[in-house]
């Protein structure tokens, strides 16, 4: 039982608390939160009158009420030394939760810094790691030995030996603002392409082929959810890890209550609740809770084997081909013709029989043929008028980190184009996210496919790794290669710092040069907590997190908000942003003492005095000409988001009569993001192109598939929540999902120990036997930091795109013994009930 | 403040859906020690069969609550194999009344499908309440099961005696 649950009250905000608008640090759904805030010994009383919510707490609420969960609650300390409650409830005026919360957000007070609680292992002053450990260093020390080595770096190796891996993304840990200064910093200023993106060993679009089609990542709104005819989701686990946009926009189409709203918006149409097709090789709780809303009858789970997404999708395809169902006016004014040509010669294989396409599919993908006729029709056989079926294709990391990047991609893409659904409502096209959005950058440098920057770091060739917001050691392929990798090219510079403590930092940096050219690797990391990766860090920089910076981000509507700052950074910690000004100027200032003023002016905007500076630089830079598909964000300001709150404006937005107007859903205007403005199919090779070489040989060695990913209850890496109790004690260990009988043969029960072991690694986690996978499939939750699935993820990569096949690992499983007191306390009910 | 009589009507009321046997008056308020909590006497443990699903209300009329006598020792349990417990039935995401579903051993939520587990403190399962659910605490005396706390914040309160 966690500390917090014998908690049986909460303190009310007065009424003249202070009130701030914010957005959920988690996932990409981004709901709207109110912030309250006001100084313990202050509270407010339950009459409506006297609490800052409005709210009669003197009787019990009503269900669906605005109450604040034990969880909603903190005592914060700010640096003069005040206490304060913080109370962060969902905000029921946002469109995208209304009032709802999901099991994350409902536990953001949680996450704030506390003397209190375990959030205290923040990071709070800047370290060096100096002999066994690590010890507080002035940031102006901190930041002239790191520009001084990096400088270093730049003059004797080049710019591409300065190797990050950097966060790009917003919500908690990101944002406009400091993906800006990241940007600014590494490619207008040291112009390096050894660059690589948070979760990805290269700088490179998870969706690149809908790029190259024309199609943004990011197309629909929200209310289209609510007005298609089907839902088809693509590797999407929507109940678990992106909530509330199934249940607040999904869910109600499912059970018929956006009928009215249907008829009214196709008035003539004929409208039904929602069918939704969902494509997942385990039985989730999104399958069990679609079909409490939707009745079973309306629900089409497609249980896939491992790596046979592009054989579905495109044997779909082909039914719908065959069967006449494609639009035809759609294809033929929105799309260049000779595209859709190679796309039926060579995906759909026309010259093959339809039986063969369809039958190979079936022994690919183990669903049977009269499922995936199902689903053509379901797609797009035309509704009981004639008129076209509204469907909305929703894809994510079961697709994205699938066997062919490129392919995976381009086959749900096609699908779209085929079938006429983007620009329309009820229609789309779009990844459902992981993480916020809020990519404003210059252009990397480097090219197409991006150089692999986890090889590059294994083979010596980057001298300099900077590690920003992100935890590779945790969450790479191949992990334990790049913990060897930081560990021992990380020694070699720890013993030039041992032997120069005290000394001038021009003999230090000298000595530190003479490690790199040994093969060390100088490790610079930026973060809020100390991580399986900053422990090799030879520099640690803290960082202030969400609601103690002002941040915008997007969400997967493209609703641009203003995350409000509420409180202080904990000790030294400062905003990302101003990480990056400080090392910009100083290389400035030491390329200009070293009568280098070209390389300098590279390092010319660092000088911002706010956050909100940044974002209007940046507006003016790069993102501001109303042109860009996603972020673009012409004449939007802090003040205008402060007056929009939680519900914001959706990007791109673009100059009308001197206003910024939002773009609701995207391509609405028929134009798609070519030379042509006219959207490409994107043909493949063949229907299927098989597993690589690799990836082939450990799938034959070893018994059991590995799949991998997140859920409910956990945010990436657990930074926050393996300090928060209800999190950390619900997944004490990485979960690996088995089914019943392969745990039986193996003798295996909720709750064991267990090793998984293949040709990459070894890792350990906690089985817990359910019916939710097949026979031959596990599940384990990635990126724990007690058990990393990458150790057992080869380092294949797509050439095409040089993004891994995360999804692809073949291992053998072992018991290792039982965990009695975790199997007394946790409960190992199945996790895919909803009735 | 609510009264008797409003107590009883709620108690079997307030939370439909499964068999209740009848729940007997709570006895008048004998707080035991400092706690602010009532002792409310449930039922007699004799008439606690395995299985058992009793309906009534804690710490007031107005909070519904569950009493359940499980197969296997439970979390927090009392009795002869401390198998017996008992939960506010208020979903602590948005306050629907969970539901016990014997056949497979778990509290689900209509509403957005939250699940507790009844044998491990009301664990959340699954779902998007951010508290587990609150655990009413349970003693035997003299041969009577009886509530005398919780564990947890009830949903629509600020505090849970008023």
């Amino acid at each position: 039982m966690s500390p917090g649950a014998r908690v049986d009250s909460v303190p009310l905000p007065p009424a003249d608390a202070q009130r701030f608008d914010t957005v959920c640090q988690f996932c990409i759904v981004g709901c709207g939160y109110k912030v309250f805030k006001w100084p313990v010994g202050h509270d407010g009383g339950p009459e409506a009158g006297r609490n800052a919510l409005g709210v009669d707490y003197t009787r019990p609420l009503p269900p669906l009420g605005e109450w604040i969960s034990t969880a909603m609650h903190s005592v914060v300390t700010e640096k003069d030394t005040r206490r304060y409650n913080v109370v962060i409830v969902p905000d029921k005026g946002c469109v995208v939760n209304e009032g709802l919360a999901s099991v994350r957000g409902g536990g953001l007070a949680q996450t704030l810094f506390s003397r209190d609680r375990a959030t205290r292992a923040r990071l709070t002053q800047p370290l060096i790691l100096q002999k066994r450990s690590h010890v507080p260093i002035a940031w102006d020390a901190a930041v002239d030995l790191g520009a001084r080595v990096i400088k270093a770096v730049m003059d004797r190796w080049g710019p591409d030996a300065v190797g990050m891996k950097f966060f790009d993304h917003g919500g908690g840990g990101g944002g406009f603002e400091a993906n800006w200064a990241v940007g600014r910093f590494f490619f207008s200023g040291v112009g390096t392409r050894t660059a690589s993106i948070h979760n990805r060993p290269a700088y490179n679009s998870e969706v690149h082929a809908a790029g190259d089609a024309g199609v943004a990542a990011l197309t629909n709104a929200y209310a289209d959810a609510e007005l298609a005819d089907t839902i088809v989701l693509v590797g999407s686990n929507a109940y678990e890890t992106q909530t509330n946009y199934f249940l607040v926009h999904m869910v109600p189409n499912l059970n018929g209550n956006t009928l009215e709203r249907k008829r009214q918006t196709f008035a003539g149409e004929s409208v039904e609740a929602a069918r939704i097709i969902i494509v997942d090789p385990r039985r989730t709780m999104t399958v069990a809770t679609a079909e409490a809303a939707a009745t079973p009858e309306r629900v089409l789970h497609l249980q896939i084997e491992p790596g046979a997404d592009i054989a579905l999708l495109n044997a779909i395809g082909r039914v719908i081909l065959e069967r006449r169902w494609y639009d035809v006016g759609f294809i033929g004014d929105r799309t260049e013709g000779q595209t859709f040509e190679a796309y039926q010669r060579s995906t759909l294989a026309i010259d093959r029989p339809l039986a063969d396409v369809v039958g190979e599919a079936v022994r690919i993908a183990g669903i049977p043929a009269t499922q995936i006729y199902k689903a053509a029709e379901w797609i797009a056989a035309p509704k009981r008028d004639e008129s076209r079926r509204r469907t909305l294709f929703h894809y994510e990391k079961g697709l994205i980190w699938g066997l062919k990047n490129y392919e995976n991609v381009a086959a749900i893409v096609d699908l779209a184009l085929l079938t006429g659904n983007i620009g329309k409502p009820g229609t789309g096209c779009s990844r459902m996210g992981g993480h916020q959005e809020g990519y404003v950058r210059p252009a990397y440098p480097g090219g197409r496919p991006a150089l692999n920057v986890d090889e590059a770091v294994r083979r010596g060739e980057v001298k300099s790794f900077w590690i920003g917001g992100c935890n590779p050691v945790l969450t790479t392929l191949n992990a334990a290669a790049m913990e060897t990798a930081l560990k021992e090219r990380g020694a070699v510079v720890q013993s030039a710092l041992d032997r120069t403590e005290g000394r001038p930092v021009g003999e230090r940096v000298a000595r530190i040069v003479d490690a790199l050219k040994l093969g060390g690797m100088f490790v610079l990391a930026q973060d809020i907590y100390m991580t399986a990766t900053t422990r090799y860090a030879h520099l640690i920089l803290p960082a202030a997190q969400w609601g103690e910076v002002n941040l915008t981000s997007i969400n997967g509507e493209r609703r641009l908000r203003l995350y409000q700052r509420f409180m202080d950074p904990p000790g030294e910690a400062i905003p990302d942003w101003e990480i990056m000004a400080r090392f910009g100027r100083r290389l400035r200032g030491l390329y200009l003492e070293d009568n280098n003023p070209q390389i300098a002016n590279r390092f010319l905007d660092f000088t911002w005095k706010t956050d909100e500076d940044v974002f209007i630089h940046a507006r003016y830079q790069f993102k501001g000409d109303g042109s860009d598909p996603i972020e673009g964000y012409a004449g939007v300001t802090y003040d205008l988001l402060r007056r929009l709150g939680t519900n914001g404006i959706q990007t791109p937005t673009r100059i009308v009569n001197r206003v910024p107007v939002p773009t609701v859903r995207v391509h609405e205007d028929g134009r798609f993001f070519t030379p042509s403005g006219k959207a490409r199919f994107i043909p493949a090779p063949q229907p299927w192109p098989g597993y690589a070489a690799k990836v082939a040989a450990q799938r034959a060695q070893f018994p059991f598939w590995v799949n991998n990913g997140r859920t409910n209850h956990i945010w990436q890496t657990l930074y926050h929540h393996q300090h928060v109790p209800f999190y950390a004690e619900h997944n004490p260990m990485p979960h690996l999902e088995m089914h019943p009988a392969d745990a039986a043969r193996l003798g295996i029960a909720s709750g064991d120990l267990v090793e998984l072991s293949n040709d990459v690694g070894r890792v350990r986690a906690m089985a817990y036997v359910t019916d939710a996978v097949k026979r031959g499939h596990t599940f384990m939750l990635f990126g724990q930091p007690r058990g990393a699935a990458g150790d057992l993820v080869s380092d294949h990569v797509d050439p095409a795109t040089t993004i891994p096949y995360y999804k692809g690992a073949w291992a053998a499983i072992r018991r290792v013994g039982p965990q009695p007191e975790i199997q007394r306390t946790l409960s190992f009910l199945p996790q895919n009930v909803a009735r | 403040m609510p009264t008797r009589r409003d107590f009883l009507k709620l108690g079997s009321a307030g939370v439909a859906g499964f068999v209740a046997t009848p729940s007997p008056a709570p006895s008048p308020s004998a707080a035991a020690g400092p706690s602010r909590y009532p002792v409310v006497t449930i039922a007699a443990l004799k008439d606690v069969g395995i299985g058992a699903v009793i309906a009534f209300a804690y710490p007031d009329g107005q909070s519904p609550a569950m009493l359940l006598r499980l197969a296997a020792p439970a979390v927090g349990g009392v009795g002869p194999n401390r198998e017996i417990v008992a939960y506010s039935t208020l979903c602590t995401h948005k306050g629907c009344p969970v539901a016990y579903k014997p056949e497979r051993k778990m509290l689900i939520c209509p509403c957005h499908w939250s699940t507790f587990d009844p044998a491990k403190a009301g664990a959340l399962v699954i779902g998007q309440a951010s508290q587990q659910l609150p655990q009413i605490e349970l003693r035997v005396d003299n041969g009577m099961v009886q509530a005398v706390g919780v564990a947890g914040l009830i949903y629509g309160r600020h505090t849970n005696v008023v």
